[in-house]
């Protein structure tokens, strides 16, 4: 009699997919069984290619049975791998992971999100790693360092000195996006550190390069009071309140 | 009080045997409001708003919470909004994902000389719609689950027809006239309550939105008790009172009404409501929407079950309408969560 499936934790949702009939997508985080040699996390050489660890993958899957919704998916599939640089898990069918083996679970929502407003006429390509940031008028650039660390810094005519405080908020915004840390002077990832630390540098915990995924998130970044209140309304939205509550 | 002699009971039977407070092989999960969410409106091809206007969509829908959720009552009128749309007030009817709702700042009566109860109360479309759903479902359910129907008290619907600001105003400075209004529009509450009945309704919620946040257990009492007792009188089925926020204040007039069930918000613990109700009514509801239904894990969900199953809670539900993003894995928990409190404690 049942015909919805289990299918992992809901990660998230977009309640009506603005792209195709108003479908309702979601995000669903599953753990798949893979071979360790096929991580590119920091894992121990000596245990590499002898065990198999769980490692979180993601469904994007709708219950609608519309034609077309399956094209749908694939093409939201296909945006994440871009925007997200996620890839496919071998031997199932069209779930996604990052090459890392980490969950990333605001980022890795946050690139579904996108992938779901992606206008398909747009070049679908990976977000550049720098972007104009329209308070001060300075290109804000993020440079990879290797190891899952990323510098920000800005470029052009900082004639008003906005530079140092920009980089602060494009710094707190990845951090906070992305779940990323800061790191020390010397580099290293550190998590909660505040001393000594590089204020212009993040890092994610799994030491892995996401240079895709910083673009990304980079886009967003410069105003996360924008997305946070974007999530805040779309969580209000469908939920019942009592007459004496309303004023409409 | 669950009993493990008691043989395999159906869904319909277990439920309005929670109602009587009578013996049960295990706990209902009930819903006297609506479970519907936007991915079981994919599902079943049953978006809103349409599926609060076609009793088809509305039906296939509600089922879901039957076949999908596992719950043992199916309740197929999802908002508030269908009578007041029969008597004349502008609706705003929304989208997928969100509620239809009265534009109560739009209101069509001012005293009460100015209620006029269309003769087409059970023919408007809004409101035979659900009966028509109620039979549908009757048809295809036969007596396998309890279906569960819905009338508006006279409370929430003069909010809904006067205001909310004007209608609790008016109860301060002219309690003659609040009372006369009150009086007029219970012959909504009670003809479309009967006509669900016919229809084959095995049981009405009966929201009537006297909620702690505005209105006292005085003014309960004042206003609202005896016309309670009167529907529990009246309406020829268990009849399940609904009322948001924290209402123990009220409790006590609650038990008196002859109510079979008043389903409560998780604003009331549930020991301290089930210590003032008694053996007199049955409690339904109380697991939190928008923290834990909503926005937690199965394991929150099951937390909450657990805790009133141990008070004592008759029947487990939501303790509202839910939030029409929550996953279905988390409403899907509350029938889990009973099941291992029940094989945990026999």
């Amino acid at each position: 009699m049942r015909t919805t499936i289990d299918i992992g934790t809901r990660i998230e949702l977009v309640p009506m997919d603005g792209h195709f009939q108003d479908i309702t997508v979601a995000l669903y985080r599953q753990l798949v069984e893979t071979m360790v040699s096929q991580i590119n996390g920091q894992i121990n050489s000596q245990i590499r290619d002898l065990a198999n660890i769980d490692v979180p993958a993601f469904l994007v899957h709708s219950y609608s049975g519309l034609h077309g919704v399956a094209d749908r998916l694939q093409q939201i599939i296909r945006t994440m791998m871009v925007l997200g640089e996620l890839e496919p898990v071998p031997n199932t069918d069209g779930k996604l992971r990052f090459a890392c083996g980490d969950e990333h679970h605001l980022a890795v929502r946050r690139v579904f999100l996108e992938a779901c407003k992606f206008d398909s006429a747009e070049r679908l390509a990976p977000r550049p790693l720098s972007t104009l940031d329209r308070k001060s008028g300075l290109t804000v650039v993020v440079d990879s360092l290797g190891q899952g660390q990323y510098r920000v810094r800005t470029s052009g005519d900082d004639a008003e000195g906005q530079s140092a405080r920009r980089i602060d908020v494009i710094v707190n915004g990845l951090l906070k996006l992305g779940e990323m840390r800061r790191i020390n002077a010397n580099g290293v990832n550190t998590p909660g550190a505040t001393d000594g630390v590089a204020e212009d540098c993040v890092a994610f915990p799994c030491s892995c390069s996401h240079d895709a995924l910083v673009g990304l998130l980079l886009l967003r970044a410069p105003n996360v009071r924008a997305v946070v209140r974007e999530q805040e309304s779309m969580a209000a939205r469908g939920v019942l309140s009592a007459p004496s509550a309303r004023t409409l | 009080m669950p009993q493990t002699q008691i043989p395999e009971m159906t869904s319909r039977q277990r439920v309005l045997a929670a109602l009587q407070r009578l013996p049960v092989d295990r706990t209902p999960v009930c819903n006297p409001t609506s479970v519907a969410t936007v991915e079981l409106m994919d599902l079943v091809d049953a978006p809103f708003p349409q599926a609060n206007r076609d009793p088809e969509l509305m039906a296939r829908l509600a089922a879901t919470g039957y076949t999908e959720l596992g719950f043992d009552s199916i309740m197929p009128v999802f908002s508030i909004i269908q009578e007041s749309s029969a008597l004349g007030c502008r609706i705003q009817w929304e989208q997928k994902d969100n509620w239809p709702t009265v534009k109560m700042a739009e209101p069509i009566w001012k005293s009460a000389d100015d209620i006029d109860i269309p003769a087409s109360l059970l023919t408007h479309p809004d409101t035979s719609c659900v009966l028509e759903a109620i039979r549908l479902l009757r048809r295809d359910y036969g007596d396998e689950v309890a279906i569960i129907g819905k009338t508006m008290g006279p409370w929430s619907l003069a909010y809904h027809c006067f205001g909310v600001e004007a209608f609790l105003l008016m109860s301060l400075d002219d309690p003659d006239q609040t009372k006369r209004i009150l009086d007029k529009l219970k012959a909504v509450t009670v003809d479309f309550g009967l006509a669900q009945i016919e229809a084959g309704a095995d049981a009405l919620t009966l929201p009537d939105h006297a909620t702690g946040d505005l209105v006292s257990g005085e003014y309960y009492q004042r206003y609202l008790r005896d016309l309670h007792i009167e529907f529990s009188e009246r309406l020829t089925c268990p009849i399940i009172l609904h009322i948001c926020g924290r209402t123990v204040d009220r409790m006590e007039y609650i038990a008196q009404t002859g109510m079979a069930a008043f389903h409560f918000d998780s604003k009331n613990q549930p020991a301290e409501s089930m210590n003032i109700v008694g053996d007199r009514l049955s409690l339904v509801g109380n697991i939190n929407n928008p923290e834990t239904l909503f926005s937690r894990d199965e394991e929150a969900v099951a937390a909450e079950v657990v805790k009133n199953l141990d008070a004592g809670v008759q029947l487990i539900g939501p303790e509202c309408a839910i939030p029409l993003q929550t996953s279905i894995e988390n409403l899907r928990a509350i029938r889990q969560a009973v099941r291992d409190w029940h094989k945990a404690t026999n």
